[in-house]
C-alpha cells in the first residue's frame, strides 16, 4: 500500500543554493536562518573568497541564534573545525575573516530592521503554543512574507558592515589526551587540571 | 507516572510535541487538551494512540480535517524525492484527491482519466489503485520533459498537472496542454527554495486575470493554504518559495478546479 508522503530528497546531481544548504543543515526555515544566509553570502562577496575548505576562513559570531547555522552551512566555518568562534554577547554580529586575503568584515544586524507590526505579530504567534487554525494560517502567511522580505531587501537595509583589522586565532591544533584519574575518561591535556593525584577533567575537578 | 512527554504522529513520523505534560483531557470532535507542569496549555486535533506509562510517553495520532467532497482537488506527485528522474529509470507518479496536499477518500480509477503529453502528442495512461491514491506507471524514462495530467469529470471538474523532468537541465519554455483551466509555469527550470516562481493561469487558453491561486507545501501545519496570490491583468502571478519539497498550486473558476505540482529537487 502506498502511503502518502512528500519526500524531501537529498540531491546528488543538482546544485544546492546557499539557502538550501542552510536549510538542510538547520532542518527548518525561519527568519533567523535567512538573516544568517544573507550575512554569509555578503561576506563571501565582500572578501572575494569561496566557502571554507580547510580553515581559510574564520567566523566570529556574537550570538548562538539560528543564523549561526547558516554561517556554518554556507561559509563552512564550523564548530568542529575550530574556525567558528562563539562570543556569548547576545548580538547579531558576525565577523568573517580570510586568512589568505588578510581581510575581515564585521557585519551587524541593523536595529529595528525587522521590528514592524507584521514581524511583532509573527513573533507573538510563533511563541504561542495553542494556535487556532486561523492563527496557524496567519502565522504561516506572515512567515512567508517575512522570509521574502529578508531575501529580497537590499543588504544595507538589513545590516551594517565595515572592514576591520583582526588578529586571527591560530589554526586549530591537536593536543594529546590524558586520562582523568577520577572518572577514567580521556580529556584533552590542555583542558585538564594537573593535581597531586594526577590529571583531572574539569567536571571532576569541580571547575565545570 | 508523574508527567510525560507527548509525541504526535504526523504523516507516519513521530515528533516530540510537548514535554512534562501532567494533564491530558480528550475533548469533543477529536480534540485533546494538554497541560504541562509549567502551565503551558495546548489544544489540538488528535487521538490518543498509546500511553507508555513506564517510559512516560503519550503518543497521539494527528487528526486531519475532513475534506468536503465538493471542495476536493486532484494533484499529481512523481515518485521521486530527487526532483527528477534519470534516463532509463522507471518513471511513476501518484494521483491524489483531497485538499491542500492532504489526501482524502473518494478517488476512483473508473472516474478518472490520465494522459501523458510529449512532443505535442497525448497518450492515455492507466491508473492503478494503491491505498488512497492512484498510481501511474510511465515505463522507462526518455531524456526530456514530460507533462502528465489527470481529470475527473462530474458536477465539479477537477484537473491535475505536473511536469516531470527525465535527465538534467531541460530548461525551456512550457506549452499549455489545453485544459479548460490551467496553471502554466513561465519556464521549466531547476527551482530553488528562496526563488520567485512565476506562472500564468489560462482559462480556455486565454489569460485569466484576478484569479486567486492558492499554494501549499509539505510540512504546512495550516489546514488551509498558507499562500494566496491573485493573477494580474496578464493572468500571471508569482510566489516566493519558502519551503523545501514539492509545491502545490491550485486555482478554481466556477465548477472547475485545476492544480499544478511544482517538483523541486530540495
Amino acid at each position: 500500500m502506498v502511503e502518502y508522503s512528500e519526500r524531501q530528497g537529498t540531491p546528488v546531481c543538482m546544485s544546492q543554493s546557499p539557502l538550501e544548504k542552510a536549510v538542510q543543515f538547520h532542518r527548518h526555515v525561519c527568519p533567523g536562518l535567512l538573516m544568517g544566509v544573507r550575512a554569509a553570502e555578503f561576506a563571501l562577496q565582500f572578501l572575494r573568497v569561496s566557502p571554507d575548505r580547510d580553515e581559510e576562513l574564520v567566523a566570529i559570531v556574537e550570538t548562538d541564534s539560528c543564523a549561526v547555522d547558516a554561517i556554518q552551512a554556507v561559509l563552512g566555518c564550523t564548530f568542529g573545525k575550530g574556525n567558528l568562534v562563539f562570543l556569548d554577547h547576545g548580538k547579531h554580529v558576525y565577523t568573517i575573516a580570510s586568512r589568505e586575503r588578510h581581510r575581515a568584515v564585521r557585519i551587524a544586524q541593523k536595529w529595528g530592521n525587522l521590528r514592524g507590526a507584521e514581524f511583532e505579530r509573527f513573533r507573538a504567534l510563533a511563541q504561542k503554543t495553542d494556535l487556532s487554525e486561523e492563527e496557524e494560517l496567519e502565522r504561516e502567511e506572515l512567515r512567508g512574507r517575512i522570509l521574502e522580505q529578508i531575501m529580497s531587501l537590499p543588504f544595507e537595509e538589513l545590516f551594517d558592515y565595515r572592514e576591520v583589522q583582526l588578529d586571527l586565532p591560530p589554526r586549530a591544533s591537536i593536543h594529546p589526551s590524558v586520562r582523568c584519574v577520577r572518572c577514567g575518561e580521556g580529556v584533552m591535556q590542555t583542558r585538564a587540571v594537573e593535581t597531586g593525584q594526577g590529571w583531572l577533567c574539569r567536571p571532576c575537578a569541580g571547575e565545570a | 507516572m508523574c508527567e510525560a512527554n507527548v509525541y504526535l504522529v504526523r504523516d507516519g513520523v513521530e515528533e516530540l510535541l510537548m514535554e512534562k505534560v501532567d494533564r491530558v483531557v480528550p475533548g469533543a470532535d477529536d480534540t485533546v487538551m494538554l497541560e504541562s507542569v509549567f502551565g503551558e496549555r495546548r489544544i489540538l486535533k488528535a487521538r490518543i494512540r498509546e500511553l507508555e506509562l513506564v517510559r512516560h510517553r503519550i503518543v497521539l495520532d494527528e487528526v486531519r480535517p475532513q475534506v468536503d467532497a465538493d471542495d476536493a482537488e486532484l494533484w499529481l506527485v512523481p515518485d521521486t524525492g530527487h526532483g527528477h528522474f534519470h534516463p532509463g529509470e522507471e518513471v511513476s507518479l501518484t494521483l491524489w484527491k483531497g485538499k491542500g496536499m492532504r489526501p482524502g477518500p473518494g478517488l476512483a480509477a473508473e472516474r478518472v482519466e490520465a494522459f501523458v503529453v510529449r512532443g505535442g502528442q497525448q497518450v492515455a495512461v492507466g491508473l492503478q489503485s494503491e491505498g488512497q491514491g492512484l498510481r501511474l506507471s510511465l515505463g522507462q524514462g526518455e531524456d526530456g520533459l514530460v507533462t502528465v495530467y489527470a481529470r475527473e469529470e462530474g458536477d465539479r471538474r477537477c484537473y491535475a498537472k505536473v511536469i516531470i523532468e527525465v535527465g538534467h537541465h531541460h530548461h525551456q519554455g512550457v506549452e499549455p496542454v489545453g485544459l479548460p483551466l490551467e496553471i502554466v509555469p513561465r519556464t521549466h527550470r531547476h527551482v530553488h527554495l528562496g526563488d520567485h516562481y512565476e506562472f500564468t493561469v489560462l482559462k480556455h487558453g486565454r489569460p485569466l486575470a484576478g484569479a486567486t491561486v492558492r499554494a501549499t507545501y509539505p510540512g504546512s501545519r495550516s489546514a488551509g493554504y498558507p499562500v494566496r496570490v491573485a493573477t494580474d491583468e496578464s493572468g500571471s502571478a508569482r510566489v516566493f518559495l519558502t519551503a523545501p519539497g514539492n509545491w502545490l498550486f491550485s486555482v478554481t473558476d466556477g465548477d472547475v478546479t485545476s492544480t499544478f505540482t511544482l517538483v523541486k529537487g530540495f
